[in-house]
């Protein structure tokens, strides 16, 4: 069967069709080697087992924790982050637009800008504490200060990369300066503009995650800790897994958004 | 209208002096707006339009700093401590993210069966935030100076793996064909083009991977530490020393700039041959 699909080919066609089928048949074998030294280890130490960690999240939906189940934390998570996110989305381009546009703007605020970015998004959890407690609104800002500066930096990148002869010909056209910012330059930036709300997306969960280590009642980072407190592994290693699911999740709907969005970029993302 | 026509090199000067003048305008601006910033804060600090319990004024945080010199308290280690174990662990999860991500973004962008084998492994890792393998380490090999460096490492790894991977993919055709005609093996191509056609965008990954993993040293100290820049303001945190906490962040966010600028000097003198 196998010899008459390959019959009519050269010798050079024949392997380069075995490889094309080593190469589909590679990626099944990585995973299954990791899911086998995964089960191996398991077998032979402390660590949980695959089978553990399945169990612990059915466990999780019969007794959930502090009234939540497995969904119900990722929902807690996701929250803070939409709502830290609409923030940045909104200020943080107006923010770019405005320093990347404006050259008297870009210098006034650049170096301030910079010194506030150097900083770390995790160091300023403490601060933020002393501020505001642990509550809701704190974590939200911790997230806020995280994903703020990327979605910052890329507008402004976007916005000071619009390419002069797109403005020339607005020049000639008679464009106000409204018309030349609104038409062409923002249009024109709006990929950029774009990767920046990716990148901001997936720090927005990795922050997350460290604000809520870092002390609250809810929430997929809540979850780690409480495994770790209660030497309860089996959460823990379930925790990880759905906070990977949820950002590699999180990442497929921006990039789709991103081809909604702005269908032009497709061809050079590849 | 035109009173008289400028000979050239009146022009040359005109601009020049035009342009020194921008130059000039700009350096003020900026540090102005710095400037502006702190004597805002200062005098919302002393005026008590915000607690001094919530905001220290700049210059309590500068002499904080020069007391921090010599004195331990109330952390337990000096501010030199502090600054050399954080980089100490910061340095070698870096470290150990280059020599491991680097080449293996490179064998991986450059031979496809290696690439189809990691590549699954790659995509299950690389969506787990850096932080969240705390427990793990911690676990594993306690709160001593690997676990830290492996959660580091972690948070390097990826912006070194997914740039030298792109960058050795971005490899022009056009070389690629001239290497193999002249009679170069696919080693000695991957070896004398890939690896060096492939060093920007390696080298734009090692930048963020050195933010990364400055970032993701606080959140290890911060859980688990007995010294550190991290350490100190999570102690400062503790006795309500509000002065403390924004030293060690001013001090982590200088330290920071500091590395990337070394790195950006160092990147300059690999890639000076880039720069036309």
């Amino acid at each position: 069967m196998i010899n008459n699909k390959t019959a009519g080919m050269s010798a050079a066609e024949r392997k380069a069709f075995y490889l094309s089928r080593l190469y589909m048949i590679l990626p099944i074998i990585s995973v299954s080697l990791l899911i086998l030294l995964w089960t191996t280890v398991a077998r032979n130490s402390e660590f949980p087992s695959p089978k553990d960690t399945f169990d612990r999240l059915i466990l999780l939906f019969q007794k959930p924790i502090k009234g939540l189940n497995i969904f119900g934390h990722v929902w807690a998570s996701l929250v803070r982050v939409f709502a830290a996110l609409t923030f940045n989305w909104t200020f943080g381009i107006a923010f770019g637009i405005l320093i990347g546009w404006n050259k008297k703007c870009k210098v006034l605020f650049t170096p301030l800008f910079n010194a506030f970015r150097a900083i770390p998004p995790l160091a300023w959890i403490p601060l933020i504490t002393i501020w505001m407690g642990t509550g809701e609104l704190s974590k939200i800002l911790i997230v806020i200060f995280g994903s703020l500066a990327s979605i910052v930096v890329n507008t402004q990148a976007g916005m000071s990369n619009v390419e002069q002869l797109y403005l020339d010909v607005g020049t000639i056209f008679n464009a106000n300066a409204r018309q030349k910012l609104f038409q062409i330059a923002i249009p024109s930036a709006l990929d950029a503009i774009f990767a920046g709300v990716r990148t901001s997306t997936s720090a927005a969960w990795m922050v997350v995650l460290a604000a809520e280590m870092l002390g609250a009642k809810s929430g997929v980072g809540f979850l780690i800790t409480r495994g770790m407190d209660s030497i309860d592994m089996p959460l823990v290693l379930m925790s990880m897994i759905a906070i990977g699911i949820v950002g590699a999740l999180l990442s497929i709907i921006t990039q789709f958004a991103e081809r909604l969005m702005c269908p032009w970029t497709r061809k050079r993302s590849d | 209208m035109n009173p008289k026509s400028l000979s050239n090199s009146e022009r040359v000067a005109l601009i020049q002096k035009q342009r020194k003048r921008t130059q000039y305008q700009d350096a003020v601006l900026s540090v102005v707006g710095i400037l502006g910033f702190l004597i805002f804060w200062q005098v919302i600090t002393v005026t008590g339009i915000v607690e001094s319990r919530y905001l220290s004024t700049p210059v309590q945080i500068a002499s904080l700093f020069i007391t921090k010199l010599t004195s331990p308290n109330p952390d337990g280690a000096v501010i030199g401590v502090n600054i050399l174990s954080s980089l100490t662990i910061a340095l070698s999860g870096f470290g150990l993210a280059i020599v491991i991500g680097i080449p293996l973004g490179l064998v991986m962008g450059w031979y496809k069966g290696f690439d189809s084998f990691m590549r699954p492994l790659f995509e299950i890792i690389r969506p787990i935030p850096p932080v969240s393998w705390i427990p793990l380490t911690i676990v594993w090999l306690g709160i001593g100076l690997t676990a830290k460096a492996i959660i580091v490492f972690f948070a390097a790894f990826v912006p070194c793996l997914i740039n030298s991977y792109t960058g050795i993919r971005q490899t022009s055709e056009v070389l690629k064909n001239v290497a193999k005609t002249c009679g170069a093996s696919n080693f000695t191509i991957f070896w004398k083009i890939g690896i060096p056609s492939s060093m920007t965008l390696t080298f734009a990954g090692i930048k963020v991977a050195i933010g990364n993993a400055w970032a993701t040293l606080v959140a290890a100290e911060m859980l688990a530490a007995s010294s550190g820049l991290g350490y100190m303001i999570l102690m400062g945190r503790q006795f309500g020393r509000v002065d403390l906490v924004i030293l060690g962040i001013v001090v982590i966010g200088v330290i920071g700039t500091i590395i990337t600028m070394l790195i950006g000097m160092l990147e300059n003198k690999v890639l000076g041959w880039k720069k036309l």
